[in-house]
C-alpha cells in the first residue's frame, strides 16, 4: 500500500473537492485571470468616464452641459432611437415568424434555410448597406434598369439595412425559444376547443415571451451602436454612433465623443441587465416533465410559412448575393461586362488589409481561446471568494457596445502617460480589443461545456491518484478541444467581420478588411468595396468549412460553430 | 487495517450533515451506509474518500491519521453512481488511468488492466469507448479501474441505482463474489434497502447525519433500536401503547404480553407484519384483537390485509399472509393474534 509513503503530504494539500485545495495558490490563480480583464476592459471603460468629465479647466461636467444644450445632439438621439426602433420591430417581428416557420411548420429544405439565414454574420458588418445601394440606391437595379425612383438614402435605408445587419442575431434567440414547447400545453389547449390562432396567442406567444423581449433588447442595442451601416448609406441622416466617430476622428473632440459614448453605454447596459433577468425565467418554464412537441402536418399553414420564409431568405441572401454580381462587373451600373479586375486589389494597400485581417482574427482566435479558456478553467475549477467577481468581468463585455469599447482603446491607450501607451498603433492592441470584444460570449461558451463535463470526471481522476495538472492534460482538455476549437472560430469570424470595434485603432499601417470596406464606398469604389466584402465572406466560409471537416473527421459533431 | 472514524462533522451552511458521527470498519469487511436521501451517508463515503473535508474529528486508517492526506494520495478506490468513465479513454485506459499516475511499468501496467478486465469479465470489450458499451458494463469498467492500483479500500457510492433492475440484481454479485475474493474492506453508499440486505456483512442506518444503528443485516430486521430503522429495513406495524407499573403495556386498554423487557417510558411497540396472524374472535391465547378487516390486497405469494383494531380504531394493522391460506372480506369482523416474541419495543 503506497499510503505510509505518502503521509507526508503537506497539510496545504487538504481538502480534494476542486482540482486543488490550496486557498492562497486559487486565489492567485483567479488575481492571475482576473487582471488582463481589469486592464484591457475596465480601464478602457474608466477611461471614457474620465475622459467625459475632462475639460480645459479640470474635472467638471461641462462637456456633458455643452453636449446636452445642442440642439444637434437630441436631433441624434430622437434619429437613433426612431431608427432602432423600427429596425428592431422589422427585424425581431420577421425573424419570430422566420423561426417560428423552421421550429412549427413542416417546410422544405429546413437545414438550408437555417444557414442561409445565418450568411450574414459571415460578411463585414456593413454589407447590408453596400448591398441595398445596389439594389435600391440611385445607380441600384431597380431605379436604373427597372424605372423607380425611390430614395434610399437616409432613414429608411438605415433602418432597413440595420434590420437585415441584426436578423440572424434576433433569429438566433427567437429560435431557441421556440425550440421548446410543451405538448401537454397544445394538446389541452386543442381538447378546449381553441383554433390554430388562439393556440398561438393563448400558448405559443405567452411561452416565447421571455425570448422575444431579450431578442428585441439585443437587436435594439446591436442596432442603435451599430456604425457602419449608418456611415454607408445614411447620407445626411447622422445618428449617435455615426457622430462619435465624427467628433473623435474627424474633430479631435475626445471630450464630446467620450460623453457620447457614456450616452451609448449606459442603455446598453440597462438592456443588458434586463435581459439576463429575463433568460433567467425562460428556463423554468419548461421542466422535466414537459413532452417535447411534434410538428402535425398542416397543408394551408405549411405553405404559407414555406412561401414566407423563402421571401424572407430572398430578401437576405439577394442583398448579399448583389454584392458578389458588383465585385465581378467592370463598372456598376455603367458596364456590366465581366471582370475579375476588382480582385485584383491595385487600390490603396492592395490586398495587405485582407492579410492584416486574417492575421489580426487569427492572432485573436489564438490568444482569446487561451485567455477565455483558462479564465473559464478558473472559474469552474477552482473556486474561492474571488471567483463571483472574476466571472462577472468575465461577462461585462456583452454589455460593452464594440464602438465604445474601441473609443475607450483610444481614450486610454493613447495617452502618453500610460505605461501601455507602446501598444498604441500596433496590431496588438487590435487583436487585444477583439479578443476582449467578444470576450463575454466566449467565455460563456467554454464555461457551460465545462459545467457540462462536470466535476465527476475531477473526483474520480483525483481518486484515483491523478494530480490537478494530469487531470487537466488527460481528461479536461481533451473533452474540451472541440468547443475550445468552436471558440476559435467564434473570434475568428467575429474579428473578420468586425468594423465598429476596430474603426477607432486603425492606421494605414495597420488597415483592415472591414474598415477598407468602408473607406472604399466612401470613396465611390463600389466594385472594390463589394470585391473586398466577398473575399472576406469567403474566408470566414472557408474556415467554417475547414473546421467543419476537422470536427467531423474528430467524431465531434455537435458543435456549433455559427453563434 | 481497520477504518476507524471519530466524531465527524460536516456542516454545509446551516445544515448538518454529519452530527458526531463514530464507527469502525473491520478489515475485509462489507459495510453499507443505508437511509434515505439526504441522511449524510453520501457525505460520509465523501469525506472518507477525501473530497470532502470534515469541520471536525478523525479518519483513520489502521496507524496512519487520513485527514491530512488529499483525497489523490489516499488510495482509495471509489466508484461513482453516474460510472464516470473518461468518455476519451477506452475501457482499457480507463482501467489503466490510475496505474499511469502512479508511473507503473508498461510491462506491469498492460497485465495489470488485463487481470482487472478478466476479474470483471470484460476482456472482450477493452478497446471499446464508454458510449459503445452499455450501463452495467461501464460499471464494471469503474470497478475494475477503483481496483486496478491495489487500493486499500473500495468505496462504492450507489453504484447501482442508475442501472435497470435486472442488471442491478446481477451486478450486486458481483461486486459481492470480487469483494469476497480480493478481501478488501469495501463500503457502499445505498438508498436501497434489499440492497442493503442482501451485500453487507455490516449496516450502518443513517437519519438526519446521525447513524440510527449499526448491525448485521439479520439483528437490523430482528432487533430494530429505532422506530426509523423498523420502518425503513422492511415493514413494522407501530402500535402507540400506555405503559403501566412493572413494565405491563396496554394498547387502548387491552393488555399486552411482551417477551423483550420493557424500558420505563417506552410508548411505542413494533410488530413485522408476517408475524401477525389472523384468528376467530373467540380464539384463546395471548394477545389475540379482536378486529375488522378494512382491506384486502392479493400480490401472488403474499396477501396484505389491513385490519383495524376494535380496541383502538384510528391505528390500521398491516397483516400479510403467505401461501394459499384462506382469505379474510372486506369488513369481516375477526381477530388478529401477536406472538409476544414478536413485539419490540421501539425508542
Amino acid at each position: 500500500m503506497s499510503l505510509a509513503a505518502e503521509t507526508t503530504a503537506p497539510p496545504a494539500a487538504r481538502r480534494g473537492g476542486g482540482l486543488t485545495g490550496d486557498r492562497s495558490v486559487t486565489l492567485g490563480l483567479s488575481a492571475l485571470a482576473a487582471l488582463p480583464i481589469l486592464l484591457f476592459l475596465l480601464l478602457p471603460l474608466t477611461g471614457i468616464l474620465l475622459r467625459g468629465f475632462e475639460t480645459p479647466d479640470g474635472f467638471g461636467i461641462g462637456n456633458f452641459t455643452e453636449t446636452f444644450g445642442a440642439e444637434r445632439f437630441w436631433k441624434l438621439v430622437y434619429n437613433s432611437i426612431a431608427m432602432s426602433l423600427t429596425a428592431t420591430l422589422a427585424a425581431v417581428g420577421l425573424a419570430y415568424f422566420y423561426a417560428y416557420a423552421l421550429q412549427r411548420a413542416k417546410i422544405p429544405f429546413k437545414p438550408f434555410l437555417r444557414i442561409a439565414v445565418l450568411t450574414p454574420l459571415f460578411a463585414p458588418s456593413l454589407v447590408q448597406a453596400q448591398g441595398l445601394i445596389l439594389l435600391l440606391g440611385r445607380n441600384g437595379v431597380l431605379n436604373r434598369f427597372l424605372g423607380f425612383d425611390i430614395d434610399i438614402y437616409g432613414f429608411w435605408g438605415t433602418a432597413i439595412a440595420n434590420a437585415l445587419y441584426a436578423f440572424p442575431y434576433a433569429y438566433l434567440i427567437l429560435s431557441a425559444a421556440l425550440a421548446v414547447a410543451d405538448a401537454r400545453l397544445y394538446e389541452s389547449a386543442e381538447a378546449l376547443g381553441a383554433g390554430p390562432l388562439r393556440i398561438f396567442r393563448d400558448v405559443t406567444l405567452p411561452a416565447t415571451r421571455f425570448g422575444l423581449a431579450a431578442a428585441i433588447f439585443v437587436v435594439f442595442t446591436l442596432v442603435m451602436t451599430d456604425f457602419g451601416n449608418p456611415m454607408v448609406i445614411g447620407g445626411d441622416f447622422s445618428v449617435l454612433a455615426t457622430e462619435v466617430y465624427n467628433q473623435v476622428i474627424g474633430q479631435a473632440q475626445f471630450g464630446l465623443g467620450a460623453v457620447i459614448g457614456i450616452v451609448l453605454l449606459v442603455p446598453a447596459i440597462l438592456a443588458k441587465l434586463i435581459e439576463k433577468r429575463i433568460s433567467r425565467k425562460q428556463h423554468a418554464s419548461v421542466t422535466a416533465q414537459s413532452k417535447p412537441l411534434v410538428v402535425k402536418p398542416s397543408l394551408r399553414r405549411d405553405v404559407a410559412f414555406s412561401v414566407y420564409a423563402y421571401v424572407v431568405v430572398a430578401l437576405i441572401l439577394s442583398v448579399l448575393a448583389i454584392v458578389v454580381v458588383a465585385s465581378f462587373v467592370r463598372l456598376w451600373p455603367y458596364n456590366m461586362s465581366f471582370t475579375l479586375k476588382h480582385y485584383e486589389f491595385d487600390v490603396q494597400n492592395g490586398t495587405a488589409p485582407l492579410w492584416n485581417s486574417v492575421g489580426v482574427s487569427l492572432a485573436t482566435a489564438i490568444v482569446g481561446v487561451a485567455i477565455t479558456g483558462l479564465t473559464a478553467i478558473v472559474v469552474q475549477k477552482f473556486r474561492n471568494p474571488l471567483t463571483g467577481p472574476l466571472s462577472l468581468l468575465a461577462i461585462l463585455p456583452a454589455a460593452v457596445p464594440g464602438m465604445v469599447l474601441g473609443l475607450g482603446y483610444v481614450l486610454t491607450f493613447n495617452e502618453p502617460s500610460n505605461p501601455l501607451n507602446v501598444l498604441y498603433g500596433s496590431f496588438a492592441l487590435i487583436v487585444i480589443l477583439s479578443v476582449y470584444y467578444n470576450h463575454a460570449h466566449a467565455f460563456l461558451i467554454s464555461s457551460t461545456s465545462l459545467k457540462q463535463i462536470g466535476s465527476t470526471f475531477d473526483e474520480a481522476s483525483t481518486t484515483l491518484g491523478g494530480s490537478a495538472v494530469t487531470t487537466l492534460r488527460k481528461v479536461t482538455l481533451p473533452l474540451l478541444w472541440p468547443t475550445l476549437l468552436g471558440v476559435g472560430v467564434f473570434y475568428f469570424m467575429r474579428t473578420m467581420v468586425s468594423l465598429s470595434a476596430v474603426i477607432f485603432l486603425v492606421t494605414p499601417s495597420t488597415q483592415l478588411a472591414a474598415v477598407s470596406v468602408l473607406q472604399l464606398s466612401d470613396r465611390g469604389a463600389v466594385n472594390q468595396a463589394a470585391a473586398f466584402s466577398v473575399c472576406i465572406m469567403a474566408i470566414v466560409i472557408a474556415c467554417l468549412l475547414l473546421v467543419r471537416t476537422i470536427l467531423w473527421l474528430a467524431g465531434a459533431k455537435n458543435v456549433t460553430l455559427i453563434r | 487495517m481497520d477504518l476507524s472514524i471519530h466524531d465527524l462533522v460536516k456542516r454545509f451552511g446551516r445544515i448538518t450533515a454529519l452530527d458526531h458521527v463514530s464507527l469502525d470498519v473491520a478489515r475485509g469487511s462489507f459495510v453499507c451506509f443505508l437511509g434515505p436521501s439526504g441522511c449524510g451517508k453520501t457525505t460520509l463515503l465523501r469525506v472518507i474518500a477525501g473530497l470532502e473535508e470534515a469541520d471536525a474529528g478523525s479518519i483513520r486508517l489502521g496507524e496512519a491519521d487520513l485527514s491530512s492526506i488529499p483525497a489523490r494520495a489516499r488510495n482509495f478506490g471509489v466508484v461513482f453512481q453516474s460510472y464516470s468513465l473518461f468518455p476519451n479513454m477506452t475501457a482499457a485506459r480507463n482501467v489503466g488511468y490510475g496505474l499511469e499516475c502512479r508511473h507503473w511499468e508498461k510491462e506491469r501496467t498492460r497485465a495489470r488492466i488485463a487481470e482487472m478486465l478478466d476479474l470483471v469479465h470484460l476482456s472482450d470489450q477493452a478497446e471499446k469507448l464508454p458510449a459503445q458499451m452499455s450501463g452495467g458494463q461501464q460499471q464494471r469498467i469503474a470497478l475494475a479501474r477503483a481496483l486496478a492500483p491495489d487500493p486499500s479500500a473500495l468505496l462504492l457510492d450507489e453504484p447501482l441505482s442508475a442501472l435497470d433492475a435486472k442488471v442491478r440484481e446481477e451486478l450486486r454479485i458481483e461486486i459481492r463474489a470480487v469483494q469476497k475474493r480480493l478481501g478488501i474492506t469495501t463500503i457502499m453508499v445505498t438508498h436501497d434497502q434489499e440492497e442493503a440486505l442482501a451485500m453487507a456483512d455490516l449496516i450502518v442506518v443513517m437519519n438526519k447525519g446521525r447513524i440510527e444503528q449499526i448491525g448485521t443485516p439479520q439483528q437490523l430486521y430482528r432487533e430494530p433500536a429505532s422506530a426509523f430503522v423498523a420502518d425503513f429495513i422492511g415493514r413494522m406495524n407501530v402500535l402507540p401503547v400506555e405503559a403501566g407499573a412493572q413494565g405491563a403495556m396496554s394498547f387502548g386498554g387491552t393488555p399486552l404480553h411482551i417477551d423483550h423487557p420493557a424500558r420505563d417510558g417506552a410508548t411505542m411497540l413494533g410488530v413485522r407484519p408476517e408475524a401477525v396472524s389472523l384468528t376467530a374472535r373467540d380464539g384463546t391465547g395471548a394477545n389475540i384483537l379482536p378486529a375488522t378487516v378494512r382491506s384486502v390486497s392479493f400480490l401472488g405469494n403474499v396477501t396484505r390485509v389491513e385490519v383495524e383494531p376494535d380496541a383502538r380504531r384510528e391505528t390500521s394493522i398491516m397483516v400479510e399472509l403467505h401461501g394459499t391460506s384462506k382469505v379474510p372480506e372486506q369488513g369481516e369482523q375477526l381477530a388478529i393474534s401477536i406472538p409476544a416474541e414478536a413485539l419490540r419495543v421501539l425508542s
